[in-house]
């Protein structure tokens, strides 16, 4: 068990402009279950495998624990990696994937042999030791595939997207498993995924990442509420975050036909314009006033059904908006509601426009 | 509405006698692959084997029966006894040590490189993979002609280079005979077969080793293999259907070896020690005449084929049997 340091890590690679993991910082704590979110492209893979010793280091350091790991081999840094399609050894039995490290490592045959068994307890796979990959369903190879990184109980877990071979319904369920096994052995745990839903279900913190930048690293919860910037505030949460470019005017923005009350502090710091943050649940229909929304689809979830409709906001026509609204008066299609921001306004984000980054708390 | 059913049933009822057409596609796709097969493959082996119990000439009509004659004849002739057995040995050795080494450069191209960092090959080793490929470009008599005279105990490179080398071991090259002793012969024929046949194999290997998922590689190094475990635990269980085959193209390939032999020691070397059965063959038939006796020689070199193939794939399957437990 050990903490593990990401220091101004970067990556390029060879013929590329620019980095692929742009001066990463992260300090994951002993035992934490970080989890590295980003779309294709925002180089959580590329820092998942530096850390792995499967990617070079061009630019600072990596520490597990205080060991300094950037230049050791991946056999050396003490690591299990589950991967995205499992790298099951396809001649061997479950039992010699899942022992396959320790039998490199000269452990003796009759301690592997109890260690595998004891994995393969606590994933279910005991009936299945003797079979080749090949015989397994998907959900039990995934579990093979866990089974051969705790078997090593290492350091540090890597985990690459390892649910995402799996259908909807395994994935729900496996992931709560993960999460679980996690906190049972107290192994830190890195984990990527594309699926903030995953992340925020997981991690004990997530950090998010975009063009090989950190965008924000937080726990979930302060993620969903507090969004550094637009690009946070749009990735985290589903459906998305409704995102408005709107008028600043005296005491507040304007949505739509009503003058909404904001501090004053944060928008001292922008122009004539705002980006305006709501989530779906903080929107409330209004008898009138508000931003006028025609209504494209309903989605009925049971208890509470989202409204997707479009808006003409801030000089912008049919801008998208998605509202919660109670599962029992749903409006029809093609009508017109007018939404206004529930309470007093606290749940509202605010941007700046051309950063794009959060204006006050 | 009972009449419903008849009409769609009509066709089917006709179409169990098959209609003309049908006929023709099966005949040509099935049936004539099948005549040129047994025309052109079968029949000539039959009658090579019908020729081997004659004792025909080759250029008269008149041959007489003389059952297992022929094959009793080679088989208590020493010289066709050498050659077989040397037949056996490069069948053994030129297999074995091609697909080694072109197995353990195909590794290296591959995935031998740094052991941090992405699976990748050693340094610049990329143009090796190109410039290996050149001698499976040269037709084998060149191959053969080119070392022939690279051999040759007077002018030849081999010896040219060999005699520089320090502490009065030059010396012993001066002139040294490498295709003329018997010692050396063989060894030095088995070296020209492989030269020429590395470049390629390890062309095929890594081809094959391309087509292993790089995620293995990873989960490997990550698990503690180092470059040898790699070699032994991922690369070749994962390629090994390919290593079969080319060790039978090998084997096939040594079991003949007349091209590369002829033109290296056209009588078969000091003491027959190069001597090869497709030799023995070509000069029992074309300059003795004695066509009966080489379709048996044949015959042996074809079952002789067919055993070493069988045998491959034996020891192939009791190999995967073993690290499949």
């Amino acid at each position: 068990m050990a903490t593990v340091t990401y220091d101004e890590a970067t990556r390029v690679y060879p013929g590329a402009d620019v980095a692929s993991v742009d001066k990463l910082n992260i300090d994951i704590q002993d035992g934490e279950f970080l989890v590295l979110v980003g779309p294709s492209g925002s180089g959580k893979s590329t820092a998942l495998r530096m850390l792995a010793g499967l990617e070079e280091v061009n630019e600072g350091r990596i520490l597990i624990g205080d060991r300094d790991v950037t230049n050791l081999s991946p056999k050396d840094r003490d690591v299990a990696m589950v991967f995205q399609n499992y790298a099951l050894y396809p001649h061997m039995t479950v039992a010699d994937n899942m022992g396959f490290a320790l039998k490199i490592a000269g452990v003796p045959k009759s301690e592997i042999r109890s260690r595998v068994v004891e994995a393969a307890k606590i994933l279910d796979l005991e009936p299945f030791l003797d079979r080749k990959p090949k015989a397994l369903s998907g959900g039990q190879r995934q579990r093979v595939a866990m089974g051969r990184a705790i078997v090593r109980s290492p350091q540090v877990f890597l985990m690459d997207e390892p649910l995402s071979n799996l259908d909807a319904k395994l994935r729900v369920q496996t992931r709560t498993q993960i999460a679980s096994l996690q906190r049972r052995l107290g192994v830190t745990t890195v984990y990527v995924t594309h699926d903030q839903v995953e992340a925020m279900t997981m991690g004990d913190r997530v950090a998010v990442l975009k063009d090989g930048l950190l965008q924000q690293l937080d726990t979930p919860r302060r993620m969903y509420d507090h969004p550094n910037n637009v690009f946070v505030a749009g990735f985290i949460g589903s459906p998305a975050m409704n995102l408005l470019e709107v008028p600043v005017t005296e005491g507040g923005v304007k949505l739509g036909s009503i003058v909404h009350p904001v501090k004053r502090d944060p928008l001292a710091k922008t122009g004539d314009k705002v980006i305006v943050g709501i989530r779906p649940e903080d929107l409330t229909p209004a008898s009138e006033g508000g931003i006028p929304v025609e209504v494209d689809v309903v989605e009925e979830l049971g208890a509470d059904a989202y409204v997707y409709g479009r808006t003409d906001v801030g000089g912008e026509s049919d801008k998208q908006i998605v509202a919660r609204v109670d599962g029992r008066q749903v409006p029809d299609k093609g009508q017109t509601i007018h939404f206004v921001p529930k309470g007093e306004g606290d749940h509202l984000h605010l941007f700046d426009p051309e950063s794009g980054e959060r204006l006050g708390d | 509405m009972p009449s419903a059913g008849t009409p769609t049933a009509a066709p089917r009822r006709g179409g169990r006698r098959m209609r003309p057409s049908r006929l023709l596609f099966v005949l040509i796709t099935v049936g004539l692959p099948m005549v040129l097969y047994l025309g052109l493959v079968i029949w000539p082996f039959l009658q090579a084997i019908y020729y081997s119990l004659t004792n025909w000439g080759g250029f008269s009509s008149s041959m007489d029966f003389i059952g297992l004659d022929n094959y009793k004849a080679i088989f208590s002739d020493d010289v066709f006894m050498k050659a077989l057995r040397n037949n056996v040995i490069l069948a053994i050795l030129v297999p074995l040590v091609t697909v080694v080494l072109s197995f353990v450069l195909a590794t290296m191209v591959t995935v031998g490189g740094s052991t941090t960092g992405a699976v990748r090959g050693l340094k610049g080793s990329s143009i090796y993979r190109v410039v290996s490929f050149f001698p499976y470009t040269i037709p084998a008599i060149v191959i053969g002609l080119i070392w022939a005279q690279m051999y040759d105990p007077s002018k030849g490179i081999v010896n040219g280079l060999l005699t520089h080398l320090p502490f009065g071991l030059g010396d012993r090259f001066n002139s040294f005979a490498w295709l003329g002793e018997t010692a050396t012969a063989m060894p030095a024929s088995i070296f020209v077969i492989v030269w020429g046949f590395v470049g390629f194999y390890m062309v095929l290997f890594v081809a094959a080793i391309k087509g292993i998922p790089a995620e293995l590689y990873d989960a490997a190094r990550i698990d503690g293999a180092g470059r040898l475990r790699t070699m032994f635990s991922v690369t070749l269980p994962m390629i090994r259907e390919t290593v079969q085959t080319a060790y039978i193209y090998l084997g096939v390939l040594a079991l003949d070896a007349f091209v590369y032999m002829a033109a290296l020691n056209p009588t078969g070397g000091p003491d027959n020690s190069t001597l090869v059965m497709s030799q023995d063959l070509f000069k029992t038939a074309f300059s003795q005449g004695q066509y009966g006796r080489a379709s048996a020689m044949g015959v042996v070199l074809a079952a002789v084929t067919l055993l070493f193939a069988a045998l491959v794939f034996g020891v192939n399957r009791l190999l995967g049997g073993k690290s499949d437990k």
